[in-house]
């Protein structure tokens, strides 16, 4: 261990910190613009998992207006194409390495379309942050929309059976009903999914985003040192997400007291 | 059959599920007139909920027609006045009829008031203070004014059921359905709800009920329907089902619940 880590080393990073910090702050921006571009994107994916939309219903249709007998027919009038899209997009994004997809969206999609060189608040790279946020936001839209669908789908049958009954349509079912006691379920899952996203971000350091753990970088090539530089990175990580976490699992109970004292 | 005051006919109704492997409905005629109070019997998994959720289609029948104010709602279009073709609209239909069910299924994010009130206010039925003040006069009627203000879960089984019923009549629907309105209910608050859905009986309501409780369908149905096997079996006045049966299906059947 003695060899591992020097205290002597860690004066070294001293004249580093500036860039810890401004990678902290690359860090938080990151994980919010992410958590936002990846909650409409949700929201998206999920109306359109949940749509009814069926474009084809006029196949499965006999003459005078009844449904067909024939299964295929009966099938192609069932199929939802925004339902399918929606669905193949976030089983893709699930099932393939972040790191792959913030690769084809740097190299691939943005090496194709030339963003502007420039740097905004003195340190923070728009043309590598940006493609960070697109790529991070389109993974995590993917799990925010699962998140969202489990949700309202956690909704017992009969709240829509209900709505429904009254004459209320599918959508101001959503709008009425459903959503507002899905978001109980969803909103400590968005909160939680920040703090998985300031972990995850730290992979943007590969294509260039000047965050902690590409502080980390420049201390580890200027000075030889990793171990101190890594330790002074996890210090950081664990005050952004373990606090965080704390805050959510409170502000959770809170929520669930509230629903006990309406119980009795 | 269908005369002038038939509200619903049903014609060779058929619901299947897995493919067939299940026959939850296997062929089902009635017709229902104005005023009637169909009492539904039938043992467990005889098809009573599935008849009832196919009626206001929460269930696509598999086969057969529904006719409602003369409309077969189990087609996807409808020639209108013009004769031209257009989509059905279901929730038109599901506004004229109102469903009651076993776990009530109250909005627990809301008051008893809004609970009422949504519906119709959303669907553009009254306006806010019409919904308000018709609210208040249904729970009057059954005895729980002083509960407007109160969540679902602060009411005990047979409020809850209770306020479900006046809040399907808030749409001022032709046609009640229940199912199974009091098998979830503590038996000291049956009689409570069974009390509100006599008086809407005899206030002229059309109702199906689905139930087992004998008392009431013999007290206040006019027509007692046995189910069994997704069929109806045998179906008459109280008198007739419950003082001469003729099936055996029906005979065994009454033995198990007298
Ligand atoms: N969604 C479903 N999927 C498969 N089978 C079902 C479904 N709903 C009902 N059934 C079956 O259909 C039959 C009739 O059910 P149901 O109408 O609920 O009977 P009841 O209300 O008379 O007890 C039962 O055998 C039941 O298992
Ligand atoms: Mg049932």
């Amino acid at each position: 261990m003695g060899d591992l880590i020097k205290l002597e080393n860690f004066s070294k990073i001293g004249p580093f910190m500036k860039l810890f910090w401004q990678g902290t702050a690359v860090t938080v921006l990151l994980s919010l613009f992410t958590v936002a571009i990846g909650f409409i994107l949700a929201i998206v994916l999920a109306t359109m998992r949940l749509s009814e939309f069926r474009p084809f219903a006029f196949v499965g249709m006999t003459k005078d207006g009844k449904l067909t007998d024939n299964p295929t027919l009966r099938a192609i009038a069932k199929f939802n194409p925004l339902s399918f899209l929606a669905t193949a997009y976030v089983e893709i994004l699930r099932s393939t390495p972040v790191i792959v997809q913030i690769f084809i969206i740097y190299y691939g999609v943005f090496g194709v379309i030339s963003l502007p060189k420039f740097t905004f608040l003195g340190f923070v790279k728009f043309e590598r942050f940006f493609p960070g946020i697109v790529a991070l936001g389109m993974n995590s839209g993917a799990y925010l929309c699962e998140i969202m669908r489990s949700g309202i789908q956690s909704i017992d049958r009969g709240q829509t059976e209900a709505a429904r009954s009254l004459g209320l349509s599918s959508f101001q079912t959503l709008r009425f009903i459903i959503l507002p006691q899905a978001i109980k379920n969803i909103l400590p899952a968005i909160a939680n999914e920040f703090v998985v996203i300031i972990k995850e971000s730290a992979i943007t350091y590969t294509i260039g985003v000047q965050d902690i753990m590409s502080a980390v970088n420049s201390v580890k090539s200027a000075t030889f040192t990793i171990m101190e530089p890594l330790l002074v990175a996890t210090a950081i990580y664990f005050c952004l997400c373990f606090p965080t976490s704390k805050l959510i699992a409170y502000i959770e109970r809170r929520m669930s007291r509230g629903d006990r004292r309406h119980n009795d | 059959m269908a005369t002038a005051d038939t509200m619903i006919e049903v014609n060779g109704l058929k619901k299947h599920y897995n493919r067939g492997a299940i026959k939850a409905l296997d062929g089902v005629d009635i017709a229902i007139t104005k005023g009637e109070v169909v009492v539904v019997i039938g043992p467990s998994g005889s098809g009573k909920s599935t008849f009832l959720r196919c009626l206001n289609l929460m269930e696509e029948p598999t086969e057969g027609d529904i006719n409602f104010d003369g409309v077969d709602i189990t087609k996807k279009k409808i020639k209108n006045a013009e004769g031209k073709m257009v989509k059905l609209d279901i929730d038109k239909h599901r506004q004229k009829m109102g469903m009651v069910f076993q776990h009530f299924n109250l909005f627990p994010h809301m008051t008893v008031l809004k609970n009422m009130t949504l519906a119709p206010v959303e669907l553009k039925k009254m306006t806010e203070a019409e919904a308000n003040e018709k609210a208040l006069k249904l729970l009057d009627r059954v005895g729980l004014r002083d509960r407007a203000e109160a969540y679902p879960n602060q009411l005990s089984g047979g409020q809850k059921q209770r306020i479900a019923i006046v809040r399907a009549l808030m749409m001022e629907p032709e046609v009640m359905l229940f199912d199974e309105p009091t098998s979830a209910l503590d038996p000291e608050m049956v009689g409570e709800v069974l009390d509100v859905m006599k008086e809407l009986a005899h206030s002229g309501m059309t109702m199906v009920v689905v139930t087992h409780e004998m008392g009431f369908a013999r007290e206040v149905g006019t027509r007692v329907v046995f189910m069994d096997g997704g069929r109806i079996v045998e179906q008459g006045t109280p008198e007739e089902i419950f003082g001469y049966p003729s099936s055996e299906r029906l005979k065994s059947f009454l033995l198990k619940v007298l």
